[in-house]
């Protein structure tokens, strides 16, 4: 008895050592996930990333009224893209005749189209496709299809894409993509501009000096805030930020360079600072694909403002 | 053997609740087993587990604050709208499983064939009773849908919920005849309810996609995995979770009779098969 009662306090002296020497290195050890206060970090840890993407493509699949690419024909350009080709992220245009289903292959694949969405619409617009523009609504066969008045276009309902991208952000809150996406929808048709401010904000603090997120928030102060020196602040920060790190790039994002000095350049011009505006426009013209262009406007600025 | 060729059990209850009287049709029988089974899943708590389960998380994945944006639904609808045909599939299986098991476990069934009541009467009466259940959990679960996202829509449609709910209990039709065939194969509940439930999850799933996968094949292949597709009960026809999600209106009434039929054929088919095999299964 005396035996068995002194291995037990030797062990439980063990517990208690190996517990006082353990507990200090795990709480500053750097793959304790304790430390978060993110209950979808603490439970997934870094494993949360792999369902991000899936999230965002659920937003996606919102914006589009359900019409979506399945599981199974996962491609990063038809699922990932289309949202941010919409918030102008992306120099490919949305294309709105993509119809990834094709015709029906036999019978019972036409049949299954009647319960799911299989046509192609936007979040806000009509899903059914019917013509609402006639004077004789009463017995017509289309209205009385579209009772709950889906042919008209409904402001906000863009709002239902938001929960989504909030999830993919605290999913992975290095993807930069999600915060731009969501502040230009917030800011944008929902007029949410403090939110939307509040959001980047937050992508900032994940991603330190992104230069799309200042971008964006350059945006903010110039066209919702009308604060157009902070705006340039913000630009120029963002520009010295993308020269640090896309320069020494391969194949360095130049659309988002070409968009920060279009921004910058409309800006000093609109404030008369044309001597910034044609040191810009030089430096836009160095990457540009339409020099001519360039090269006129900065003739134009010259002639018309130099004394 | 022909079940009315059985003798009486000498342990049957005298006044037996499913006696049917004499003279009364095959199918009072079949109602009064079935209205049994209801009442099972009633004084069962798999329902309101799953019920009060489904509920909590809707209502707490709807107090979340998103941007200060009120009238955010249709992720309200589609994480509601998962719960219900989760649920739905684990009610449906289940309760189905068990049914044969029990009343052999239980020494019930010798005394309820001992009366007139045909072994085809008592599937039947088993089978109507799971769906008629299935239906009324149903029921409440839409129900309690409906009138969630018509509190923050403000827009009530109707017709999309009960065409969807309809088509959801036609599907569950299938499921229970597939369960109760099941029953008959497999020697314990247990094993029937995680087979059907992986086939059915794995139809839902992957049959919208199989006949993509059979033109990529080469010959035999393609007929055979072609065939397969065509056989299959296609479960995820009855699926218009993302209709009313999306608000995309109802559904073509033809369109929709036809889906009713389709899962009416295989329901029938399955529970063919459940008959014949219950017909040459000694029950002893």
């Amino acid at each position: 008895m005396r035996t068995h009662l002194l291995a037990i306090g030797l062990l439980a002296s063990l517990a208690f050592s190996f517990a006082a020497w353990l507990e200090p290195w795990h709480a500053t050890w750097a793959g304790n996930r304790g430390k978060s206060a993110n209950l979808l970090q603490t439970a997934l840890g870094d494993g949360r990333k792999i369902f991000a993407r899936h999230v965002y493509a659920k937003a996606d699949a919102y914006f589009h009224n359900g019409y979506y690419p399945p599981l199974f024909e996962s491609t990063d350009d038809a699922k990932a893209g289309r949202l941010s080709q919409t918030a102008g992220l992306s120099k490919d245009k949305h294309n709105c005749a993509d119809d990834h289903i094709g015709k029906p292959r036999d019978w019972i694949d036409a049949f299954s189209r009647h319960f799911y969405p299989s046509r192609h619409s936007h979040i806000g617009e009509g899903t059914c496709g019917h013509d609402h523009d006639h004077d004789k609504h009463e017995g017509c066969e289309h209205c009385d299809h579209c009772d709950h008045g889906q042919g008209d276009k409904r402001s906000g309902e863009e709002r239902e894409i938001l929960p989504w991208l909030r999830l993919s952000a605290e999913l992975d809150p290095e993807s930069v993509q999600t915060y731009v996406v969501c502040s230009y929808w917030l800011r944008g048709t929902l007029g949410k501009v403090d939110e939307a401010e509040q959001f980047l904000r937050m992508g900032l603090r994940a991603n330190p000096g992104d230069y799309e997120l200042l971008f964006e928030l350059g945006r903010i102060y110039n066209e919702d805030r009308k604060d157009p020196s902070r705006a340039r602040n913000v630009w120029e920060l963002g520009l010295k930020n993308w020269h640090r790190r896309e320069s020494g790039k391969p194949q360095p994002n130049l659309f988002l360079c070409a968009q920060l000095l279009g921004q910058l350049i409309t800006l000093e011009e609109k404030q008369g600072l044309y001597p910034r505006a044609l040191e810009h426009l030089t430096a836009l013209k160095a990457i540009s694909p339409h020099k001519e262009a360039i090269q006129r406007w900065i003739d134009e600025i010259r002639y018309e403002h130099t004394p | 053997m022909n079940s009315t060729t059985l003798p009486t059990s000498p342990v049957a209850p005298r006044d037996f609740a499913l006696a049917a009287p004499a003279g009364a049709s095959g199918w009072t029988n079949v109602w009064a087993i079935a209205g049994v089974v209801i009442k099972e899943l009633c004084r069962r708590k798999d329902f309101y587990v799953l019920f009060v389960l489904t509920a909590l998380i809707t209502l707490v994945m709807g107090s979340v604050d998103i941007f200060s944006e009120g009238g955010i639904v249709r992720y309200l609808k589609e994480i509601c709208l998962f719960l219900i045909w989760i649920s739905s599939l684990v009610i449906a299986i289940t309760t189905t499983a068990r049914q044969l098991p029990a009343e052999r476990e239980n020494r019930t069934l010798f005394p309820l064939l001992a009366k007139p009541v045909t072994r085809n009467q008592v599937l039947i009466g088993k089978f109507l009773g799971c769906w008629m259940a299935c239906g009324l959990a149903l029921g409440m679960f839409y129900l309690f849908l409906g009138v969630m996202a018509g509190a923050r829509e403000h827009v009530w449609p109707v017709l999309g919920y009960a065409q969807a709910a309809v088509l959801h209990w036609f599907m569950l039709g299938i499921v229970c005849a597939m369960s109760l065939a099941g029953s008959i194969v497999f020697a314990a509940p247990s094993s029937n309810s995680t087979i059907t439930f992986v086939v059915c999850v794995g139809i839902l799933l992957l049959a919208r996609r199989m006949n993509e996968v059979a033109l990529g094949l080469s010959e035999p292949a393609q007929t055979i995995v072609y065939g397969i597709y065509f056989a299959l009960p296609h479960l995820e026809l009855f699926d218009a979770r993302d209709l009313l999600v999306h608000n995309w209106g109802a559904i073509p009434w033809g369109i929709w009779a036809g889906a009713l039929g389709y899962a009416a054929v295989h329901a029938a088919l399955f529970l063919g098969i459940a008959c014949a095999l219950f017909r040459r299964k000694a029950i002893n």
